[in-house]
């Protein structure tokens, strides 16, 4: 060993100036630290793996037959059949339960989160009585499992005219989904600084004006996070919608997909077929949010 | 421009006893610069706040132009106010953050651009309106929060401690600054602080608060030179007055001040305003008193020096009095010598001395007359 061996953990200010030129790390050191990386690389590719090949075997069954992945179920496909998608989006309506899906889950998520975002906001802001007890009734909610509400949401809905529609099952989500909705957002918003209010009322601004001008803006990166989170949620909700909807028509992606189900055959082709479509817009809203709404908007907002 | 009166102005929180703001009067001239000035706690901030109409007013009457405003909502009093916290909105950039309270109020658009384009001469920030607070330094958004107050053109600016975020060589220059603006609008300023030096360099008057009441109003020397009790006293001036108990007694049909085994003439002060037999608080300013050997004058303190603390263009010097007199501070000249543990003598000009009521610590006013 010709190079010097000198430990990490050695002084960082020695009684003696150290020579600025770098010093060669020892081939222990470096093996040592390559081994360190190495398992950590290792660990991250087998973890990537775990998570994405079950997609990437979807994906390939997605352009297979029925018969080849009878055949052969972990083959890579020998010839691409892309007419599946025009075959489940033409033939079997993925276009009206993809229409549906799109309806119901951008309206509900719009929804729950203006209204969660105002009470989020009067929750952490204004102090009036009953303040707790709201936000501990809502907490609370979350607690339980939605399944036991199920039965008595039927009879609600089938008494208010709204079963089997597409409005109810949004108004349903959007109570689902407003609790978590408004414990995230309450513990950001409670956050902002009293002052940009204060500020914000000097400049003549409304309490609703201060909300929609301040507090949301300002909530962004929260307010994205529970955007992504109920899109997603709400998006591959299957229990309410096969309960709550059972008029073709009305379907949404996740009970079409269960229509390649029946109950001597299954077409394992067309399901990974229809999952690739119901797929494709949860992994381009994470794409376009994670990167350019989770930014830290309030950095530097005090000091 | 407009002046601002409080009277017997409250402010009571629920669950507390004591007044946040108890009995504060006030009256700011058109176009004066008045600072706030006490402890952390003393109400000066709340007290700035019910001007500004984010707090509500318990009890007592605020006008602005003699216009009562006790029930006007913030937005409706035109006040611009800068936070110690600045308070820039994070997701707007520095030109929208000037114009945000403009905008609101419908002002022109040429107007608005007018208006930001001079308070971004007045302070410098030409090349930063583009930019968002976080790529802002500590005194770039400092001068942002000033630059919103400013093209708002209002009739009343408060601050609040708007100084204390900034660093000591930052601090001293934007004082500066903030005087020079003040002298170029000419406009009716509140300006909050606990720093002493903030207050006898830029107030045209202070208000020094303590406990939620004002203890004394007036131009800042007149408040230094003859302070209107005991808390003040020490409040103003750095390092702090000097403040002993001292008993009353009579000598040759004169009453004189005893401590520490030597006793201080009191002829400045009628002999009817001291109390026979009892105390009083005996104040000496740090840079009044001179140092000598320890002797057996009259009129000298004497003691032993307990700390020294050179600070390069003076000296302090902490001496522990005889006789459990307690401790008093001399500022003295940068290049006098001694040893903790030596006994010096320390002595003051009578006319250096104040008295303050041992009970109420108000001062007790020289007058001049001789006692017999």
């Amino acid at each position: 060993m010709t190079a010097p061996n000198i430990s990490r953990s050695a002084p960082v200010t020695p009684v003696t100036p150290v020579p600025t030129v770098a010093q060669p790390d020892s081939i222990a050191t470096t093996l040592s630290r390559m081994l360190r990386n190495g398992g950590l690389m290792a660990a991250v590719v087998l973890y990537t793996l775990y998570s994405a090949l079950p997609f990437v075997w979807i994906g390939t069954m997605s352009v297979r037959t029925t018969s080849e992945i009878s055949a052969n179920h972990f083959a890579w496909p020998e010839t691409f059949h892309w007419e599946k998608f025009r075959i489940a989006w033409i033939d079997s309506n993925f276009a009206q339960y993809f229409w549906n899906s799109a309806l119901i889950v951008v309206s509900a998520v719009a929804m729950v989160t203006l209204l969660g975002a105002a009470a989020a906001h009067c929750l952490a802001r204004y102090n009036f009585r009953g303040n707790r007890l709201v936000y501990f009734i809502l907490f609370s909610s979350i607690v339980f499992p939605p399944q036991i509400i199920l039965i008595s949401l039927f009879q609600v809905l089938v008494e208010y005219d709204l079963y089997n529609s597409r409005l109810g099952l949004m108004i349903v989500y959007v109570s689902l989904q407003l609790p978590l909705t408004v414990y995230l957002l309450e513990g950001f918003f409670a956050r902002i600084p009293q002052d940009l209010f204060d500020a914000a009322k000097m400049d003549g601004y409304s309490d609703f004006e201060i909300f929609w001008r301040i507090v949301l803006p300002v909530g962004m990166p929260a307010i994205a996070t529970t955007i992504i989170l109920n899109f997603i949620q709400l998006w591959n909700e299957f229990l309410f919608a096969v309960v709550l909807l059972s008029d073709p028509s009305s379907r949404t992606l996740p009970i079409g997909i269960r229509a390649y189900m029946g109950d001597y055959f299954q077409d394992i082709g067309m399901i990974a077929t229809g999952m690739m479509i119901a797929v494709i817009p949860v992994v381009v809203l994470y794409a376009f949010f994670s990167e350019k709404l989770i930014q830290g908007m309030t950095a530097g907002a005090v000091k | 421009m407009a002046a601002v009166h409080l009277e017997h102005i409250f402010k009571r929180y629920k669950g507390t006893t004591q007044p946040a703001v108890d009995d504060v009067s006030l009256s700011v001239h058109d176009g004066e610069f008045m600072v706030l000035l006490g402890p952390s706690g003393c109400g000066k901030s709340t007290t700035l706040r019910m001007i500004a109409g984010l707090e509500s007013i318990s009890a007592g009457s605020l006008a602005i132009d003699a216009r009562k405003v006790n029930e006007v909502p913030a937005k409706d009093r035109d006040i611009a106010m800068v936070f110690q916290s600045y308070a820039l909105y994070p997701h707007m950039t520095v030109a929208d953050n000037l114009s945000f309270g403009l905008r609101r109020r419908k002002v022109d658009g040429q107007q608005i651009a007018a208006r930001v384009k001079s308070a971004a001469d007045i302070l410098g920030l030409n090349e930063l309106l583009a930019r968002k607070p976080a790529a802002l330094s500590g005194g770039q958004r400092q001068r942002v929060a000033l630059g919103r107050a400013i093209v708002r053109e209002p009739k009343v600016f408060l601050f609040d401690e708007p100084l204390s975020n900034l660093d000591a060589a930052l601090r001293v220059n934007t004082r500066n600054e903030l005087v020079r603006l003040h002298q170029r609008l000419d406009a009716t300023m509140i300006y909050v602080t606990h720093d002493q030096v903030e207050a006898m360099t830029m107030g045209q008057r202070i208000c020094v608060m303590n406990k939620g009441k004002v203890a004394q109003i007036g131009k800042p020397l007149d408040v230094y030179r003859a302070p209107a009790d005991a808390f003040v006293a020490r409040f103003l001036g750095n390092p702090p007055m000097n403040i002993l108990k001292a008993s009353i007694v009579q000598r040759d049909g004169r009453r004189v001040a005893a401590l520490g085994g030597t006793e201080l003439s009191l002829s400045r002060w009628a002999y009817s305003a001291l109390p026979q037999g009892g105390y009083v608080l005996l104040g000496v300013r740090p840079e009044e008193l001179q140092l000598h050997e320890a002797r057996d004058d009259v009129g000298t303190l004497r003691g032993v020096v307990s700390a020294i603390e050179p600070l390069g263009a003076e000296t302090l010097l902490m001496v522990t009095l005889d006789g459990g007199a307690g401790d008093v501070m001399a500022r003295l000249h940068r290049d006098i010598t001694g040893r903790i543990g030596d006994r010096v003598g320390l002595s003051t000009p009578n006319e250096a001395l104040y008295l303050f009521d041992a009970a109420t610590e108000k001062a007790i006013p020289a007058t001049g007359v001789r006692a017999p």
